[in-house]
C-alpha cells in the first residue's frame, strides 16, 4: 500500500520541474540580454570597414591568451557534466571533487581574463576611448559577471552538497545550476569568435 | 465589394510603378552605404533571437513531455503483462 502511494507521487510529479522551467525562462531571458549586446556589435562591426576603428589601430587584442582561456572554459563544462553524472550514480565524493575542478576552472578563467584587461587598459584601451572600447568591455564584461555569478552559484551547491543534500532521487540544485553553467560556457566561443577573431 | 477589390489592386498598382513609396525602412535605402548594411545584420540577427529562444524553450517542454508519456505509457504495458 505504501509503495502504491509513493508510486502515486512519482507519477504525479510534472516532467518538467518547476525550477528547471524556472532556469530555462531565466537563460530565455538572459539569451536576449546578449542578442541586443551582439546587435549592437554588429552594427559597429559592419558598420565599420576598418577594425578596430582607425584611432585603435596599435591597439592588439590577445587572441592566443584568450585562445586557450576558451578552452580552459569549454573543459569546466565538460568537468560540470561529470559532477552532473556523479550524482545521477549516488556518488557524493566524485559529485564534490568534479564541483571543486568546475569551480577553479571558472575562476581561472576570469583571472586570466581580469589580467588581460588591465594589459588592455595600459595600452589605452578603456571604456571611455570610442565605440571600440566601449562595446568590447560591455560585452565581455557582462559575459564575465555572468562567469562570476555562475561561480559563486556553484560554490553554494558544493557548499549544499558537501552538507549530504543532494542524492540520486533529489539533485535538482545540482541539474539547475548545471544548465546555467553549461549555457555560460556555450556562449562564450560565440563572444571569442565574434570580438576577438572577427 | 467589388469596388473594395477594384481600389486595393488600384494601390498595389500604385504602389508598383512607384517603387520608391515601398521602402518604408529607411535603412534599406542605404544598404550601399556600411552602417546601413551593418543595421541589417543587427535587425536580421534580432529578429531570430526571439524564434530561437521560444523555440528551443518550447521544444524542451514537449520532449519532457513526451518522454514521461512514453514512459508511463511502458510501465502500464509492464503492469499489464
Amino acid at each position: 500500500m505504501a509503495e502504491n502511494n509513493v508510486e502515486m507521487r512519482e507519477s504525479d510529479r510534472p516532467p518538467l520541474s518547476n525550477a528547471r522551467l524556472g532556469v530555462l525562462v531565466l537563460l530565455g531571458a538572459e539569451t536576449m540580454l546578449f542578442s541586443g549586446l551582439i546587435g549592437t556589435f554588429l552594427v559597429f562591426r559592419v558598420g565599420n570597414v576598418t577594425w578596430p576603428p582607425p584611432s585603435h589601430i596599435g591597439i592588439e587584442l590577445p587572441r592566443a591568451v584568450t585562445g586557450i582561456n576558451t578552452v580552459l572554459l569549454l573543459l569546466s563544462g565538460y568537468t560540470m557534466f561529470q559532477a552532473r553524472r556523479a550524482i545521477q550514480k549516488d556518488n557524493l565524493k566524485q559529485l564534490r571533487n568534479w564541483l571543486l575542478l568546475t569551480g577553479g576552472l571558472g575562476l581561472l578563467f576570469l583571472g586570466v581574463q581580469g589580467s588581460e584587461w588591465v594589459q588592455l587598459i595600459r595600452n589605452g584601451l578603456t571604456l571611455q576611448s570610442g565605440v571600440y572600447g566601449g562595446i568590447f568591455y560591455v560585452l565581455i564584461g557582462c559575459h564575465a559577471v555572468h562567469v562570476l555569478s555562475a561561480v559563486i552559484w556553484l560554490f553554494i551547491v558544493l557548499g549544499m552538497a558537501m552538507a549530504g543534500r543532494f542524492s540520486a532521487a533529489r539533485y535538482i540544485g545540482v541539474d539547475t545550476c548545471t544548465i546555467y553553467w553549461i549555457f555560460v560556457v556555450a556562449l562564450w566561443p560565440i563572444l571569442y569568435v565574434l570580438v576577438y577573431l572577427s | 465589394m467589388y469596388r473594395f477589390f477594384f481600389w486595393v489592386s488600384v494601390l498595389i498598382f500604385v504602389m508598383l510603378i512607384v517603387p520608391t513609396y515601398l521602402e518604408a525602412c529607411p535603412a534599406c535605402k542605404t544598404l550601399d552605404d556600411p552602417i546601413g548594411k551593418g543595421f541589417n545584420w543587427s535587425i536580421l540577427f534580432l529578429m531570430a533571437m526571439p524564434f530561437t529562444v521560444f523555440g528551443v524553450i518550447g521544444s524542451t517542454v514537449y520532449l519532457q513531455y513526451r518522454r514521461a508519456n512514453r514512459k508511463s505509457t511502458d510501465q502500464e504495458i509492464i503492469y499489464e503483462k
